[in-house]
């Protein structure tokens, strides 16, 4: 705990209050796509009245999520993903990281089998018979 | 005319201003924000070329010209990678002073959509922040980032001849 930068311990209610409303996270998914994009564009992405969206737009502003900058008359909006990053940094060592997105790529494996066809394409097939060779290794090894 | 686009990221740091200012302008030893390279200028003025090599100064990865300096608060200049053939971007460092640190935001801008640049500014940016903060507030970056940088200098021989320092010299012309 000793190395963890003093701010990622208490500064992330915002962040989680923030990213827990999917009309929120649809604003960071827009920004994203179209960094800079003005206040009237984005409301236009949206049934509700311009004032809802600057509601939420305020929230996402004070936890960090959404960087605004004035270029002349237009504000222009920028998605931040930092507080995002140091609460994956809080919780996640790099050796996690690893595995924890080999999980991920299990758990995808398994809910979105590719079709037959295309299992055995070059790279997916190279890799089971990789596997394949390296699980017949281990088993000679523990036979021998 | 290419499109470009403009990126920013943002992070309050705990620490002085001062401090953050030196991280980000400092030449004397490796600025360990900005990927371990070592910052080198003729003067920390606008109108200076600037650049950013290996701490060997074997390879030069960045090359500009300073456009701002305005201590503690805001430095600017142009940017290109030499290691891709695109066109020069500018980023500028704002720091602001706020209730329990330092506000820190990196804006870059005209960087050319779709290339290598903006594939690397993008991914650089919140990179540099992050490290940014860890450097302030505990002394040193993450361990994940110093094993990165070891991983650098073991790959230093990957790095592609046109970026070799002897093709960037800090005297020569730098923005275009």
């Amino acid at each position: 705990m000793r190395d963890q930068p003093a701010s990622t311990l208490d500064d992330m209610a915002e962040v989680f209050d923030a990213l827990g409303n999917s009309t929120r996270r649809q604003i960071l998914d827009l920004l994203r796509l179209t960094p800079g994009i003005s206040v009237g564009e984005l409301a236009g992405h949206f049934d509700t009245t311009r004032v809802a969206v600057m509601h939420h737009l305020r929230i996402l502003e004070d936890s960090g999520l959404v960087i605004s900058l004035k270029e002349g008359r237009v504000r222009q909006l920028f998605h931040n993903p930092v507080p995002i990053q140091l609460i994956y940094d809080r919780w996640t060592t790099e050796y996690g990281g690893f595995w924890g997105s080999k999980m991920a790529d299990v758990k995808y494996a398994i809910e979105h089998p590719q079709p037959a066809e295309t299992q055995g394409g070059s790279d997916g097939g190279d890799r089971q018979a990789r596997v394949a060779r390296r699980d017949s290794r281990k088993d000679r090894r523990r036979l021998a | 005319m290419a499109e470009t686009v403009k990126l920013v990221s943002r992070v309050v740091i705990r620490g002085k201003i001062d401090d953050v200012w030196r991280e980000i302008t400092k030449t004397d030893t490796p600025q360990l924000a900005f990927f371990g390279a070592q910052m080198r200028y003729r003067a920390l003025s606008a109108g200076s070329p600037v650049q950013m090599r290996t701490p060997d100064a074997k390879f030069t990865s960045v090359v500009g010209e300073i456009l701002e300096v305005t201590p503690p608060h805001r430095f600017s200049h142009t940017m290109k990678f030499t290691a891709h053939d695109d066109p020069y971007c500018k980023v500028t460092y704002e720091l602001k002073e706020v209730a329990g640190g330092v506000e820190f935001t990196l804006i870059s801008e005209d960087v050319p959509v779709g290339t290598k640049t903006a594939k690397d500014m993008t991914r650089g940016g919140d990179f540099i922040v992050n490290t940014l903060k860890q450097i302030v507030e505990t002394g040193k970056p993450a361990l994940g980032t110093r094993i990165l940088y070891a991983m650098f200098g073991l790959l230093a021989f990957t790095t592609p001849a046109k970026c070799r320092s002897e093709h960037w010299p800090l005297e020569g012309k730098t923005n275009g």
